[in-house]
């Protein structure tokens, strides 16, 4: 809870109705995804709550927003913005701090559908920008997190990757001009938005050096630097007809698949097969999706319940799958793909599963238009999380894949994390293979204290399994206690990030517990 | 409960849905999950911590019991409603249940029905004194036991009489019967909405459309019509552990996905009206927006469910309708409410009402609408 005084002076920059500092809403918001087992690693009850925030404050313009963060600098009282709110570590580290709940600012600001870029405040919705730029026939990219996310979230403060990234890159290289209310309450416009004259949202970088590099890095600072309250980005285009028809109910909805869409599964048997044909397709620069998954990943992605889980077992005895789809917006565009695809197989001595020995529901098409994939991680134990999530070339994206193997069957074999064989992995080229992904989504159940405890093990291994063999860094390095392992031996680069940290908010006002404190 | 402890500010959260069932059949992707049944978890666990209901839910349940309705308006004036020339058949198999909201508050509705029986020459009864709350309103807040009491005393009333058929005006009285009676006691009568009912009758001749109503006209899905009328199906099966950490339901689990709600009856009807058009909205059928009067939510939180039919009037407006029809009392005042509140050209029907201009019976109420909407 606040003192009266501080609730009140926070009341009156964005009205009484719009601050709550009450116990049970304050409790809810400090409920995240994933916080049992990071409760667990660091010796706490196995619970899936954070630190209690003080309140929850609901600004609707950047400069309410200004005004809620000078106030905290004022009261020394920490902040932690959110957007959407799905993703985790948007829960304070620490008791001394106020979320700010950005659902408020909920406009898409701009659609420049001839620059190809859109601008939006924080809570507007992948799914609701998608809608609109198709009337463009453009769409954007959104992370594998799902269409229900903030595009601004994914951009400015969190990771990135998606299932369309082939297509779509990757969110932080997809930013462009950004608003920025710096932890000290300055607000900073990066790029083109920035400049006095003729100022616009169409480029990140200037004006004077550029500081996207800075905004987010690789993984985002997650409200460590600051509060975005509108960012532009790029847009893609639509890659088939916009036509999109969804009936029945969930979870089994029935899709008309537009015309010119073609998916192909095939099974590379073997891993260095995979990485060669990772490469032939996506030099081509043909595909909308190209992912690795493990024939059990196959399964779950083509299911909506676990009992159609359990029907695919066809498909779920490949032994190293590799999953795409290629669509086009012309007749001859499609011939085109279908030929290089063609010529693929041959030279690859493949065989594309789909149409002779599986059809899988038409929702699938749906959801991979829509980015809506991931979801189905929770199908069969009620909860996932991934270790990995290094960015690089596709071989070391294989061969990390090979060599975790043996370490996740070990917890598999210890019964505390669901049986995808040790295989489960998905591994995803971004801009037509420039590079890859991999990260390891790992089945377990939040209710269940064993698997919370054996995920939160499986989790601490995996990361000293990846510096061992020089794997690269993981999605989640969060917090000093992580970036004092990784940094070391990545050229010191959490040096660095403390500087940033120190310059840029002084008196440690932005919740640094899931990015890097200033010490 | 665990981490929070009951108090007043988490009932005031918890009692703040109108329990309309989206969230329920928009998310049936993971396990076992039932969103609507956790928040009806939820008013049961809070009433029996000493929370719950909200205190005007409690002052409208001490109504019914006292009486017989939430109105607290006197049980003798139950059948005040019914017009001198309506004829009612003590030993007809098909009963009137008319509901309290129908009886005292939306007349018109009660009128409508009868009136339409009559004219189809469907011999039926009404239960008089006998009748008493259907226990939705209190259900709804999760007051268990003083449902199950009203639940007890209607069956008790109704198995007394040889009747076959009930039919309901009233969205909320014929879910409550439909679906929740069921769960609490089995009964050998069938229920029928009136919406359901008419277009029977319609089918098969024994209603007859002479009017013309050529106006534009936009249908809102009472939730309690729609997809929280679907039944639970029985399921006698087990959780079965499949393999470590996962479980399955063997054999499947029937999910109530709103798509066996009643949605096209009320259409049939307006469809068969002469040169009525209808124009549908954005968001019908299971996947309706609620007119916000649900869960105990238009007496406990008023502000709350005139904004949220504010929002629903505005979505019909978008339509391009002169009128808004729907099938239920409750969605009846607070969609007027909110097209008052609103300066909205809009006006509403209950979809009795036109059926019955549409048959001849209304003239003057048709001049009247047919002017409204030059
Ligand atoms: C099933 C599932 C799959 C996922 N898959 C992926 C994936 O494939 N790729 C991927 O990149 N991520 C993935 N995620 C993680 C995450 O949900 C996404 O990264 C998503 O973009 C977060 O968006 P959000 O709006 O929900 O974020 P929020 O929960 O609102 O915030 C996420 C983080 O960013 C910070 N933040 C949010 N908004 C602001 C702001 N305006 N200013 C400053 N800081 C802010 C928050 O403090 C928090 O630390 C997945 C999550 C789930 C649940």
């Amino acid at each position: 809870m606040l003192q009266k005084q501080v609730l009140e002076n926070f009341q009156k920059i964005v009205g009484p109705e719009n601050v709550d500092d009450s116990e049970v809403m304050t409790n809810a918001y400090s409920y995240n995804w994933c916080m049992e087992f990071v409760n667990s690693s660091e010796g706490k009850e196995p619970i899936p709550f954070s630190s209690i925030p003080k309140a929850v404050i609901l600004p609707s313009t950047v400069e309410e927003v200004q005004q809620i963060v000078r106030l905290c600098n004022q009261y020394k009282i920490q902040f932690k913005a959110q957007s959407t709110g799905l993703g985790p570590w948007n829960q304070p580290s620490s008791e001394n701090c106020v979320i700010l709940d950005l659902r408020r600012m909920n406009k898409i600001v701009k659609i420049d559908h001839r620059s190809l870029y859109a601008v939006v405040e924080p809570y507007v919705s992948g799914a609701q920008l998608q809608a609109e730029t198709m009337k463009f026939g453009l769409t954007v990219h959104m992370p594998g997190a799902g269409p229900q996310v903030s595009p601004l979230a994914s951009a400015t403060s969190m990771n990135g990757p998606g299932f369309t990234s082939p297509h779509t890159g990757h969110s932080a290289r997809n930013v462009l001009g950004v608003e920025w209310v710096l932890p000290d309450g300055e607000i900073l416009k990066l790029g083109s938005v920035g400049m006095k004259n003729d100022s616009d949202w169409y480029i990140g970088d200037g004006p004077g050096p550029s500081l996207r590099g800075i905004m987010r890095g690789w993984a985002g600072a997650k409200s460590g630097i600051g509060v975005f309250t509108k960012v532009a980005f790029k847009l893609f285009p639509y890659p088939c007809s916009t036509k999109f028809k969804l009936s029945g109910n969930s979870p089994d909805y029935e899709f008309e698949i537009p015309d010119y869409m073609k998916l192909y599964v095939m099974d590379c048997k073997s891993y260095s097969h995979l990485e060669k044909v990772f490469l032939a397709i996506e030099e081509e620069e043909i595909s909308f999706i190209c992912s690795h998954l493990s024939g059990y990943g196959l399964g779950a992605i083509f299911s909506n319940s676990i009992g159609s889980l359990m029907d695919k077992i066809p498909i779920a005895g490949m032994l190293v799958p590799l999953v795409v789809l290629i669509a086009a917006r012309t007749k001859r565009e499609f011939e085109y793909k279908q030929k290089v695809m063609s010529k693929i197989l041959i030279d690859f001595n493949l065989e594309n599963v789909i149409g002779s020995k599986y059809t899988p529901n038409s929702l699938f098409y749906a959801e991979a238009l829509r980015s809506n994939l991931g979801l189905h991680g929770f199908i069969a134990t009620g909860g996932f999380q991934s270790s990995k999530g290094q960015c690089d070339t596709v071989k070391v994206c294989v061969k990390t894949t090979k060599e975790s193997i043996p370490l996740k069957k070990k917890y598999i074999k210890k019964g505390v994390i669901g049986n995808d064989f040790g295989e489960g992995v998905w591994i995803t080229s971004y801009e037509s293979g420039h590079y890859f992904h991999i990260e390891s989504p790992t089945m377990f159940d939040q209710t269940d204290e064993k698997s919370v405890k054996g995920m939160a093990e499986n989790m601490e291994e995996n990361y000293q399994f990846d510096l061992l063999k020089h794997l690269g860094a993981p999605f989640f390095v969060e917090g000093d206690k992580m970036h004092d392992l990784f940094g070391p031996e990545m050229m010191n680069y959490h040096i660095w990030l403390r500087k940033i940290k120190k310059a840029f908010d002084p008196n440690g006002i932005a919740d640094s517990g899931f990015y890097i404190s200033a010490k | 409960m665990g981490r929070i402890k009951p108090s007043e500010e988490l009932r005031d959260l918890v009692y703040k849905c109108t329990e309309c069932g989206n969230c329920a059949i928009a998310c049936k992707f993971l396990g076992n999950l039932e969103p609507l049944e956790i928040i009806m978890r939820l008013r049961e666990k809070l009433v029996k911590a000493g929370f719950g209901p909200m205190p005007k839910q409690e002052e409208y349940i001490q109504s019914v019991k006292d009486f017989n309705n939430p109105y607290k308006e006197p049980h003798e004036n139950r059948t005040d409603w019914l017009p001198k020339d309506i004829k009612i058949d003590s030993n007809a198999k098909v009963l009137y249940y008319i509901g309290c909201t129908s009886s005292y508050r939306r007349k018109e509705m009660a009128i409508a029905a009868a009136r339409i029986m009559n004219e189809a020459r469907i011999p039926f009864n009404i239960l008089y004194d006998e009748e008493f709350c259907c226990g939705s309103p209190i259900l709804r807040t999760g007051e268990l036991d003083t449902f199950k009491q009203v639940l007890n005393r209607n069956l008790d009333v109704i198995e007394s009489k040889e009747i076959e058929t009930i039919v309901f005006s009233c969205a909320g009285c014929y879910d409550t019967f439909k679906v929740d009676y069921p769960l609490y006691r089995n009964y050998n009568f069938e229920v029928l909405h009136t919406v359901e009912f008419f277009d029977k009758l319609l089918e098969n001749g024994k209603i007859k459309l002479t009017e013309k109503i050529p106006i534009k006209v936009t249908y809102h899905d009472p939730c309690h019509l729609g997809r929280n009328a679907e039944r639970y199906e029985e399921w006698d099966g087990e959780e079965v552990h499949i393999m470590p950490l996962i479980t399955m339901n063997i054999p499947p689990k029937p999910k109530r996905t709103g798509k066996r709600g009643i949605y096209d009856p009320p259409r049939n009807i307006l469809k068969k009206i002469p040169g009525l058009k209808l124009v549908e909205m954005e968001r019908i059928r299971e996947y309706a927006y609620c007119c916000g009067a649900g869960g105990g939510v238009k007496s406990a939180f008023p502000e709350m469910a005139l904004d949220t039919a504010k929002l629903r009037i505005e979505e019909a407006e978008d339509t391009g309708a002169e009128v808004i029809v729907s099938a239920c009392p409750f969605c009846s005042t607070n969609l007027q409410d909110g097209i008052n509140s609103r300066g909205s050209n809009l006006k509403y029907y209950d979809i009795s009402e036109l059926l019955l201009m549409a048959m001849g019976l209304e003239p003057e109420k048709l001049k009247h609408i047919l002017s409204e909407v030059d």
